[in-house]
């Protein structure tokens, strides 16, 4: 089976470094790290990721000006977003039924098992019907 | 609140206390005379008897002699403006204690008249004074109260807001170092020498710590992000009864008996649901940790309206006003005397050993503050602890059954 590609976009260095590790050691995903807002856009033409795990509050462009970038681009037609933050709690997630601006969130204390689940779930809403 | 206005065309109640028969006779026939129109005039002859005729009906105005058989003096006054402090008392003193009579002011008299010295038109002019002066200074109180309440409430939102502020700024730069390292324990913990043992025992180590660490974060926002309440129509009794669903595993556990006790038209509160939940939660699981042989827990919602005794007692809720109580029991072993003031101090726990962060009932008590409500903890005879909650209704008016 074709590895799924996924892209974190985090200014924290050593969070996606071992973020990489562990998903790339399932075996069933290629994982590119970018650490540089300014260069998030840049690095989702080049790459194509199935997904994009994309932090909230980075010096720079934040999470939510690069999703605009990339929605501009048409390029959420085949890309699945999930929001992956720090500075939510568990009680504001609640409130948001997990969602904000029709896209799942994460809060960064999660386990792996727990981003697994959410991969395979984004991708299964995307594969039928999304015209964003 | 704003002073109201009188149109002194009210018909007062008021009562005569003086041990002289003819004075009180005379002071009758004067109430007669006048053109204002009396509701109930009734006489007391001693202290006793005015304390029982005052409990018996409602007076406006009193007039009172200090000289009573069974009190003297300033005396008299202090009793009884004691026990009836909304009553206005015009002291009648005779006339060679007219000096006395001045010093009665200074102590919760609203007037001083001097037998012999007055006709029916200066009594029901001074009965009528008594009672408009005692009705402001009521209101007035009434009105500083809530004016300090107020500004309390104030103080603890800003307190609140740059907890807050301080709180969300240092958890987000903690939680990213935290989540590499719990990220880079998991991948360690996946590979071949993850078997070695004291790898296995190190690895475990971290990953404790981390997720402690995490923990303490996640209390710290809890209790950070008390300065927003999302206020809504809540029907307490339902929402105590799905705060114990969600800690029904604890309550198993420890083999606890709840015992409900839940009044049926309990009022509806405009209250921040998640957070009323929070604060509920908190203090079954304190009780049901007191208890971890077993025991009952005891869990009962009542209501009444503030009446002007309780007003003077507490202070706190204005007269008139409709409040709600919780009350939650344990039969554990209590709480020293010495530490009940401190435990509702941020980080004071009394189970730092089981990993107890010391934040939960500072948290309840922000909560319950937030709504501007009351919290207090009592040791109970012969033990265990009863934590209140008191809770008022918006207005005192019973909301529409608008239900959550």
């Amino acid at each position: 089976m074709e590895r799924k590609k996924v892209l974190i976009i985090d200014d924290e260095k050593n969070f996606t470094q071992v973020f990489k590790l562990n998903l790339e050691d399932l075996g069933e995903y290629e994982v590119w790290t970018e650490n540089n807002s300014h260069r998030g856009l840049t690095v989702v033409r080049e790459f194509k990721p199935d997904i994009i795990f994309l932090d909230v509050a980075m010096p720079g462009l934040e999470g939510p000006d690069i999703l605009n970038q990339i929605k501009g681009e048409g390029l959420l037609k085949k890309t699945a977003v999930v929001f992956f933050t720090a500075t939510v709690t568990p009680d504001e997630v609640h409130a948001q039924h997990g969602f904000i601006g029709g896209h799942p969130f994460l809060a960064k204390d999660c386990s792996v098992h727990e981003i697994v689940n959410c991969i395979k779930r984004s991708l299964n809403n995307l594969a039928p019907v999304n015209n964003f | 609140m704003s002073i109201s206005n009188t149109s002194f065309k009210e018909s007062l109640s008021v009562l005569l206390i003086d041990d002289t028969a003819l004075d009180l006779k005379l002071l009758q026939k004067m109430l007669t005379e006048a053109s204002a129109k009396f509701s109930l005039v009734k006489t007391a002859k001693s202290l006793k008897e005015t304390f029982k005729t005052l409990k018996e009906s409602h007076f406006d105005v009193a007039i009172l002699d200090l000289n009573l058989p069974d009190s003297h003096g300033i005396e008299t006054l202090v009793k009884l403006n004691e026990k009836f402090p909304f009553l206005a008392i015009v002291v009648n003193t005779g006339v060679y204690e007219d000096d006395l009579g001045i010093q009665t002011m200074s102590l919760g008299a609203q007037d001083f008249i001097v037998k012999g010295k007055y006709q029916a038109y200066g009594l029901v002019k001074s009965i009528y004074y008594a009672k408009e002066r005692k009705r402001i200074e009521d209101e007035l109180l009434n009105a500083y109260n809530r004016l300090q309440e107020t500004q309390n409430q104030l103080v603890q939102a800003e307190k609140m807001n740059v907890i807050g502020q301080l709180a969300s700024g240092i958890a987000h730069e903690v939680k990213n170092p935290l989540a590499t390292i719990l990220f880079g324990a998991a991948y360690l913990n996946e590979k071949n020498y993850a078997q070695d043992e004291k790898i296995q025992l190190t690895l475990k180590s971290i990953i404790e710590s981390a997720n402690r660490a995490n923990t303490i974060i996640k209390d710290l926002l809890d209790f950070a992000s008390i300065s927003k309440i999302h206020r809504e129509n809540v029907s307490l009794n339902q929402l105590i009864e799905k705060s114990l669903e969600l800690i029904e595993y604890a309550i198993k556990k420890n083999k606890i008996r709840v015992v409900k006790s839940f009044e049926n038209d309990l009022p509806q509160l405009q209250v921040d649901y998640n957070r009323m939940e929070q604060v509920i939660v908190n203090l079954v699981l304190n009780a049901v940790q007191a208890m971890p042989n077993g025991g009952t827990l005891g869990l009962k919602t009542s209501s009444k309206t503030v009446t002007k005794a309780e007003y003077q007692n507490n202070g706190f809720f204005p007269v008139g006003s409709q409040i709600v109580f919780v009350e939650v029991e344990d039969e554990g072993p209590g709480i020293p005397e010495s530490k009940l003031s401190k435990v509702f101090d941020p980080f004071y726990t009394t189970k730092r050993a089981m990993g107890g962060v010391g934040l939960g009932l500072s948290v309840a008590k922000n909560i319950i503050e937030m709504h501007a409500g009351r919290i207090n903890l009592v040791n109970k005879e012969p033990k265990g602890v009863r934590a209140t909650l008191a809770l008022k209704t918006e207005d005192g008016e019973k909301k529409s059954p608008n239900y959550r």
